[in-house]
């Protein structure tokens, strides 16, 4: 028997639709801007040469400047990639949610969870900021840790949560 | 004209836009599929075409330098076969997900109506660019088919599902803002 499927609350949706509109702007501004890009990161590396341990040497410092520079490429191919899967996610996780979980304050719960877990492509975004700013290693690792690292833990263990309703639902 | 709904379930948008997103889906699955099991024919194809038209190559001729622009060519008419089959399956879903949002959101038929077209021609068509870059680059090179497809796709079809993604987000946060009576 088919019946209406309740939707999740307006803030959970705009989180999705933001995250899936940042990902498509994010795919066309790597698209159209790539040369602008690479000379705002150049700039950026340029201006930090310490966190970058430039040497002095040219040909090392040449090496660390294009690595540092593909890495804030890649956290933005990166954002783009996870920002349209993730929004989907959410989105889908969220109507899960809406529909299947009875209990209000335990709805809610997921709720947080996974629309925390749905700014988990922010991380990248940072990433490819911090690894301008701070140097590669710093800058991965700060992402990593502060960001990427919770808010994918959010993420899954939201997943995980609908999981288990869903379960002892059917049961 | 607009419509008064019960905003608190999930409306489902008109029956060609859900067949649209499965067409892409659909056509994104087919095309994995092909792409694995003609590979190499696709391969011999492009490199045959690419053989044929030595001038837009810049092939001079030397073993050594053809093969290598040869194999560079593959390459991207290959990343344009899989860039195909990825986002013509993200599209398929973005499409079923935002226009289930418009149609929901949107009091007004108008503005419903306009988002839920922009949102579906440009998600079908966006990956559609990437099929065509790879049909093109052996006859015109890889940055001459690019420059083709980014003109005749990318940019008005991935323009129109950029604008209409703003707006839905406005919509819900307008919706937000000012909530139904």
């Amino acid at each position: 028997m088919s019946r209406p499927v309740r939707r999740p609350p307006l803030a959970v949706v705009l989180v999705a639709i933001a995250m899936m509109a940042l990902g498509e702007t994010a795919g066309a501004t790597m698209s159209q801007l790539k040369p602008q890009i690479q000379r705002y990161a150049a700039a950026r590396v340029a201006a930090n040469p310490e966190a970058h341990g430039f040497s002095g040497s040219a040909e090392y410092d040449d090496e660390v400047r294009a690595q540092a520079i593909f890495s804030a490429e890649t956290g933005l191919s990166f954002f783009h990639l996870h920002a349209e899967g993730v929004g989907l996610v959410l989105f889908f996780a969220a109507t899960l949610v809406a529909a299947l979980v009875p209990a209000r304050r335990v709805r809610t719960l997921l709720y947080i969870l996974l629309t925390l877990g749905g700014l988990f492509p922010v991380g990248y975004l940072a990433y490819g900021a911090a690894v301008l700013e701070l140097g590669r290693d710093a800058g991965i690792g700060l992402a990593e840790r502060w960001l990427l690292a919770p808010l994918g833990v959010a993420a899954i263990a939201g997943l995980l949560g609908l999981m288990l309703v869903t379960a002892r639902r059917r049961a | 004209m607009s419509v008064v709904a019960n905003a608190s379930v999930w409306r489902l948008p008109p029956r060609w836009v859900l067949l649209v997103a499965l067409l892409s889906i659909a056509c994104a699955e087919i095309g994995g599929a092909a792409m694995a099991r003609f590979k190499v024919e696709l391969a011999r194809w492009a490199r045959d075409r690419m053989l044929a038209r030595p001038a837009v190559h810049g092939l001079v001729g030397v073993r050594d330098v053809d093969e290598r622009i040869l194999d560079e060519a593959l390459v991207k008419f290959d990343a344009g076969l899989r860039l195909f089959h990825m986002h013509a399956e993200g599209m398929g879903l973005v499409i079923i997900a935002t226009t289930m949002v418009a149609t929901t959101m949107a009091q007004s038929v108008a503005v419903r109506r306009t988002i839920t077209a922009l949102l579906t021609t440009g998600g079908a068509g966006y990956p559609v660019g990437y099929l065509l870059w790879s049909a093109l680059i052996p006859s015109y090179g890889p940055d001459g088919a690019k420059t083709i497809a980014e003109w005749l796709v990318w940019v008005p079809f991935g323009s129109a599902t950029i604008a209409a993604l703003w707006w839905l987000v406005g919509l819900v946060a307008l919706r937000m803002l000012r909530p139904e009576k």
